[in-house]
């Protein structure tokens, strides 16, 4: 995957790049309205992470340039922007997505991985992860082509797995994946343990290995034993 | 007490007390100059007496006329001493003169004087009626009622119905004051009058609001900034823990130390999240509105929150009817999920949620701590027990979701159970 992060805060876009960068993927930055502007005249990529207020002009105006120019490079907004005018308009003129600042870097990659999956759609929208395929569209889970029954939660947290392996995920990038804003009604976040548990369960009954692993009580990491 | 009351009363008794003295200065003046009066009339009687005296050698013939008695009686030489005096003066009734001494007695004015005649001494006694006198007191007496009665009445009239008029413009800033709301846009008006008082006042007033407006939306402005500032860092401070996490190789005692630092980050996300939510919905810059089933909303967030009522052993029940309203639903998943994260964090362990749906209203009702809450304070911001964890904007935002809907949020405590209410209508 070829990934170009747009954003100006050197902080965050270097968080973003180090989390990205793992084997097969490139990404490139750019930190200035001009940078930007170069690097999607000359070159494509498979998505590109757009800030709309950076120094020098508007990254809705990027993206209008993309559209126009008639290229289907995937965007996906961050902005801190939590206004659904800028949302809608941000959709509008052909975002695939939209995240708010602050956001968990999981979830910002799941986000791309979607983006690009979909783009990448071809007909039979299948993903796989050594013996595990997902189907996508029926939402349906198979080991070795034994299917397996995963509830909707279940299915969206094995899917946010597997877009961020390798990582480690944390407790509260999973629970606000899941629940949303409200989780903050939760004493602790024991109950995604059971979640957990049980996606282990039915994986390795299936047959598949072990994948989830417990990281030092912060989160999981979802990689071959 | 109306200020138009007030002045009026000062007014009618300042009046009357000034016509009263003056009154009582015109009675004086004039009984003085009549009584004066008579007093030359008696002394030209006491003249021709004595000129009678000295021509006739002899006391004139007395006779009584309408108004005048003169009465001689012998005195001894040198007892009698000159004088006017106030008497009474004996009026014989007309018809009856002749036959008895009946009449009647009326207030006179008599002198006393002396005179010889030869060697005798007589003692004279003039005294004429004063009856006209009186009359005209008692005119000028009436008139001076009469134009007392007369200023009252008119006094009275005039403030009615000049000075209503004039505090009118008073009454109009009243009213312009009373409407006064900081947060909307609407400005004190030019007032229409030549008092310059009242144009002082307007002016006065109109600064007034003006300044209070331009502070609040500076103040708000502030907070929407400081808010939007804020993501940034909080945005780093999350990407750069996610980074961290990644480094492998952590004691219990550092991945306890980077648990309490994502909570922290993300309690202080969600407070600057409110905080950003209810400037919008003050600014009224709310989503589009849009039809909604809330007996679908419910229930997709009652099972979206299964896990969570199980880990704390909440026991639900709800009766829920179909109910569509037309709102932001934005806004109205942010009002549910409150009232049902209240619900949720400050029930017991093994408590129960009700949750009721009508078609005027949406009641949750939880266990919980056995005291009512202080109804006043838990709208306010920042209102928060001490054990809850949550920002203290939740039940504000909650009741600004309501109020920008024109339905409103009430709470109650009855039967154990804290219940909040929102009402449709």
């Amino acid at each position: 995957m070829k990934i170009l992060i747009v954003e100006d805060e050197t902080g965050l876009r270097e968080s973003i790049e180090e989390y990205f960068t793992e084997a097969g993927n490139i990404c490139e930055t750019a930190s200035t309205y001009s940078a930007a502007l170069g690097k999607i005249t000359l070159y494509r990529y498979d998505c590109i992470l757009l800030d709309i207020t950076l120094p020098g002009g508007n990254g809705i105006n990027l993206l209008k340039k993309l559209k126009e120019d008639g290229h289907d490079d995937g965007v996906l907004i961050i902005s801190a922007k939590n206004s659904l005018d800028d949302r809608l308009e941000g959709l509008d003129i052909g975002a695939d997505d939209y995240l708010v600042k602050p956001f968990h870097l999981s979830e910002l990659k799941a986000r791309v991985s979607a983006i690009i999956r979909r783009k990448n759609y071809n007909g039979s929208n299948l993903l796989v992860f050594n013996e595990i395929t997902i189907d996508l569209q029926a939402k349906e889970v198979k080991v070795d082509n034994t299917p397996v029954k995963f509830t909707r939660k279940e299915f969206a947290l094995l899917l946010y797995f597997i877009a961020n392996k390798g990582k480690v995920v944390s407790k509260n990038a999973i629970a606000e994946h899941l629940w949303g804003d409200s989780i903050d009604m939760a004493n602790n976040f024991d109950f995604i343990y059971s979640h957990i548990k049980n996606i282990r369960k039915k994986l390795v009954e299936a047959g598949a290995a072990d994948y989830i692993q417990a990281a030092y009580g912060m989160g999981y990491k979802f990689a071959a034993p | 007490m109306k200020l138009l009351t007030r002045y009026n009363r000062v007014n009618l008794v300042t009046t009357i007390v000034v016509m009263l003295i003056t009154g009582a200065i015109y009675y004086q003046a004039i009984s003085y100059i009549l009584t004066s009066q008579k007093d030359k009339d008696l002394v030209v009687e006491e003249r021709e007496i004595f000129d009678y005296v000295k021509l006739n050698h002899r006391l004139p013939q007395t006779f009584e006329s309408n108004d005048q008695q003169i009465i001689f009686s012998s005195a001894d030489p040198g007892s009698v001493q000159r004088v006017f005096v106030d008497t009474l003066y004996f009026e014989k009734d007309e018809g009856k003169r002749k036959h008895n001494g009946s009449g009647e007695y009326e207030s006179g004015r008599g002198l006393i004087s002396s005179v010889s005649v030869g060697d005798r001494y007589y003692k004279i006694l003039i005294i004429v009626s004063k009856v006209e006198t009186e009359y005209l007191i008692r005119i000028i007496f009436f008139i001076t009622a009469g134009v007392i009665l007369l200023l009252l009445v008119v006094l009275v009239a005039t403030n009615r119905l000049i000075l209503g008029r004039l505090w009118q413009p008073f009454y109009t800033i009243m009213s312009e004051l009373r409407l006064f709301n900081i947060a909307d846009t609407h400005e004190v008006p030019d007032l229409n009058t030549s008092i310059d008082e009242f144009k002082e006042l307007n002016g006065a007033v109109s600064d007034m609001t003006a300044k209070a407006r331009s502070d609040y939306y500076r103040l708000k402005a502030f907070t929407e900034n400081a808010a939007h500032e804020l993501l940034t860092p909080i945005a780093v401070i999350n990407s750069k823990l996610d980074t961290l996490i990644q480094t492998e190789n952590f004691s219990p005692q550092q991945s306890k130390l980077l648990n309490d630092l994502y909570s922290a980050a993300s309690r202080l996300n969600r407070l600057n999240q409110s905080l950003l939510l209810l400037v919008k919905i003050e600014n009224r810059l709310l989503p589009d509105k849009q039809d909604i089933n809330l007996r679908e909303l419910i229930d997709e967030m009652l099972a979206q929150f299964e896990e969570i009522f199980h880990d704390k052993n909440l026991t639900i029940t709800h009766s829920i009817a179909d109910k569509h309203i037309t709102a932001s639903r934005y806004l109205i998943e942010i009002l549910l999920s409150n009232l049902i994260s209240n619900a949720v964090r400050h029930n017991r362990q093994g408590g129960v949620i009700d949750i009721k749906l009508t078609s005027y209203d949406l009641t949750v009702k939880n266990t919980g701590e056995n005291a009512a809450l202080p109804d006043d304070k838990i709208f306010t911001r920042f209102h928060k027990s001490s054990s809850s964890e949550g920002s203290g904007l939740g039940l504000t935002i909650s009741r600004e979701i309501c109020e920008s809907f024109g339905f409103s949020l009430e709470y109650g405590f009855e039967a154990g159970k804290h219940t909040f209410t929102v009402n449709f209508n």
